[in-house]
């Protein structure tokens, strides 16, 4: 009866940050990365069961770098493949080992060095987008650490080309709100939540982000969030309400400077107005 | 006039709804069957079935109601119901809810984490196979073999296929044998040829499924290996191991059909092929597979493109090598010449009639020529051929047969009047011409007109 012949694609954005998830493992024993992962595996078999001809990519977002777990450079399709020996069809097995050996490689290899607790969104999106080709596919991001303005910029471009594309970007907030991701969603037509218990992640993911684009269509989903649409500055990066744009390439500054730094264009300084004399006709006594 | 049979392809909802409820839930307990059934759902009834999958209480059906925004609802319902996938349950407070099938659940959940039993006796200490077949030659042997099937049923002598297979055919209605004479293809098999692979397929294994239990298998058993078999991976092997004599047995038919390749009788491992992987995706082709190409089209293995061209002085050019597509031609017309890559026909009045006489109708005739052009430009017929063929086969109806006796030569016309007053009181009179005093009369009511007409002469 279903007889979609499109290949659609599921990318999933996971934000492996590990100092939040390491703060987040004391704050709730237990939520943790290895709890976020089953859920996540969950929504990634559910989709895969859908149809034929669905496919799934997952990639990792850590702060120095953004990694394909799944499908993974390294696997070869000659290698030993583990049969299922526990019920479960036999696809999702494969895909579900090769995600968990990915994750553990790249946990491993990974160096902790600093406090640093954002991620590469940007990149990761960037990578999704490329990896999208002239098929249906939407985007799944799951955030966890913060937002960092400095991505603003990329994020903006990034986020653009998805729309371009006629690519979702769906996001799954799961500690603070994202002004950047709410953007996102609001502009490709995805969806926006925030997750308000993780523990309910995979119910969650399930209701909500399983659902491709035509389906949702029949189903009532969450309604669409008020969108945060300040623009940063491009001096600082400050979220701004009021400033100044250039009016050759539209770059937006909190304080005026005389030369635009993207495009280069030399403004005119306004002088403060001189008090015109007026000619008055004095009818002088004279 | 002859019965025109209506070949129903069936898809799987269809076939398992008629399936009695106690069959329906001990299917239900394979993970592989809940798969194949999910797949076939409405994507709709999909989310219904994934949101209540992990839930364990039921939900109230005003509930279910508001998530959808239009009147899909209803249909899925209607579905999810037929299947017995979930049945109402009273909540407490008096409303009405919904929870899916316990079995089901639990083997869909099993088949989409894991935490069951392996579906098949892992025969992971075979070891790499020697004489490991690539996934070429698996999709060459499974048209090969599907080729031949279809071979016998049109009646080419190179094609032998087992009694087994000849008497499935039979029983399916796709072929029907005179007594002692080979089987010849009916109306249903010319529509069964018409299909394109996969429902061919389908309903192919309706048929055996029908005669499985009168053979002594069951058939919860073969059902489930068959949907196993769907779910597996093209190119791998799998193990025998485990498998009871009667899987054994079907697994020899499988291996007939086409759908399975085992090197030999006796061999520990056995290979899915396309065909069997496509058989699930139901009746709806998979373009995804490539290979669900119609019987007069391109067939991958065998790498005959064919094409037709008709034209309007009734000449069909037949450009292919395959047997099959030349055989399907010279059913409803006649051959002239025979090229190495051409084959050259003429339709005529009496070939068409001929093919009409055996049931196959105009439309299917028009049909398998449209079919056969493999180009993607939509194939012209030319209106004259297409109007001149339903005329022929309208020819056909112009007359009508109906036997009866005749009673002519009445001496008068007072007895021709009282004997058809009778005739037509029992109902039995055919025709009458009161001008000639003739009437024609049914065979059955001739005895009882007899006897009242010797009764009447001897009175008078």
């Amino acid at each position: 009866m279903a007889s979609d012949d499109e290949i659609n694609i599921l990318v999933i954005v996971l934000d492996v940050n590990p100092i939040w998830w390491g703060q987040q493992a004391q704050r709730e024993p237990q939520f943790t990365l290895s709890t976020c992962l089953d859920s996540l595996m969950v929504l990634a078999n559910a989709h895969l069961v859908m149809s034929r001809t669905n496919k799934l990519a997952v990639i990792a977002n850590l702060y120095q770098k953004s990694h394909f777990l799944y499908p993974s450079k390294q696997w070869k399709s000659g290698d030993e493949i583990s049969t299922s020996s526990d019920g479960k069809y036999e696809l999702l097995s494969v895909t579900n080992d090769l995600f968990a050996e990915e994750i553990r490689n790249l946990m491993d290899r990974t160096e902790v060095s600093g406090s640093h607790t954002d991620s590469l969104l940007a990149v990761s999106i960037a990578k999704a987008l490329c990896s999208g080709q002239d098929v249906k596919s939407r985007i799944l991001v799951i955030k966890a650490a913060e937002d960092s303005t400095l991505q603003y910029m990329n994020f903006m471009n990034v986020i653009f080309a998805a729309q371009k594309k006629n690519i979702l970007i769906d996001a799954c907030v799961l500690d603070a709100d994202s002004g950047l991701l709410q953007q996102a969603c609001d502009i490709t037509g995805g969806l926006y939540l925030k997750i308000p218990q993780k523990i309910a992640l995979a119910q969650y993911l399930l209701w909500v982000f399983l659902p491709d684009a035509e389906q949702r269509s029949q189903l009532l989903l969450p309604p669409p969030v008020h969108v945060d649409y300040r623009a940063a500055c491009f001096c600082h990066r400050n979220l701004i309400e009021i400033g100044y744009v250039c009016s050759v390439c539209l770059s937006i500054f909190c304080n005026f400077s005389p030369i635009c730094t993207t495009c280069e264009t030399a403004f005119k300084m306004p002088l403060p107005q001189m008090a015109k004399t007026k000619k008055k006709k004095v009818k002088t006594a004279n | 006039m002859k019965l025109r049979v209506q070949l129903q392809c069936k898809n799987l909802h269809e076939y398992l709804k008629e399936l009695s409820p106690e069959i329906l839930d001990s299917l239900y307990n394979h993970p592989a069957t809940c798969l194949a059934v999910y797949r076939e759902l409405p994507s709709l009834a999909k989310n219904y079935v994934m949101r209540m999958l992990f839930l364990d209480h039921p939900l109230p059906q005003a509930a279910v109601a508001l998530w959808v925004k239009k009147d899909n609802h209803d249909q899925c319902v209607s579905v999810l119901t037929g299947l017995r996938l979930w049945h109402s349950q009273h909540l407490q407070g008096g409303l009405q809810g919904f929870v899916l099938n316990p079995v089901f659940k639990d083997n869909l959940r099993v088949a989409l984490l894991g935490g069951g039993k392996p579906w098949a006796d892992e025969g992971s200490n075979l070891g790499p196979d020697r004489h490991a077949r690539d996934v070429e030659s698996l999709d060459r042997y499974a048209m090969e073999r599907w080729e031949v099937i279809l071979h016998f049923m049109v009646g080419s002598p190179s094609a032998a296929v087992s009694q087994d297979l000849a008497q499935l055919l039979i029983q399916a209605g796709l072929m029907k044998s005179e007594a002692g004479e080979a089987p010849c293809i009916t109306s249903a098999g010319f529509q069964f040829l018409l299909l394109d692979t996969a429902s061919q397929l389908w309903y192919f294994t309706l048929q055996y499924l029908k005669t499985a239990q009168s053979r002594g298998m069951d058939l919860v058993e073969i059902l489930s290996f068959l949907f196993q078999l769907s779910f597996s991976t093209l190119g791998r092997d799998y193990s025998v191991e485990g498998m009871s004599e009667s899987l054994l047995t079907f697994l020899q038919h499988l291996r007939e059909f086409g759908l399975v390749f085992q090197r030999k009788r006796k061999s520990r491992r056995y290979y899915p092929t396309r065909l069997a992987i496509t058989l699930a995706a139901g009746v709806t082709v998979n373009a995804a597979s490539g290979s669900a190409s119609t019987a007069l089209g391109a067939t991958p293995g065998t790498g005959d493109t064919g094409f037709i061209v008709v034209e309007t002085n009734y000449r069909v050019y037949a450009y292919t090598n395959s047997e099959l597509q030349i055989a399907l031609v010279a059913l409803f017309s006649e051959m002239l010449y025979r090229f190495p890559n051409v084959v050259v026909a003429q339709v005529t009045r009496e070939s068409v009639q001929q093919a009409i006489a055996n049931g196959i109708t105009a439309q299917q005739v028009r049909d398998a020529r449209g079919r056969c052009n493999t180009q993607p430009v939509t194939p012209i017929l030319p209106p004259t051929i297409k109007d001149q063929i339903m005329l022929w086969e309208l020819e056909k109806d112009r007359l009508q047969f109906t036997e009866g006796v005749l009673y002519n030569q009445f001496l008068s016309q007072a007895d021709f009047e009282v004997l058809r007053d009778r005739a037509q009181g029992l109902g039995v009179l055919v025709w009458q011409n009161p001008a000639h005093r003739v009437m024609v009369v049914t065979p059955h009511g001739h005895s009882e007109v007899k006897r009242f007409w010797k009764r009447q002469k001897s009175h008078t």
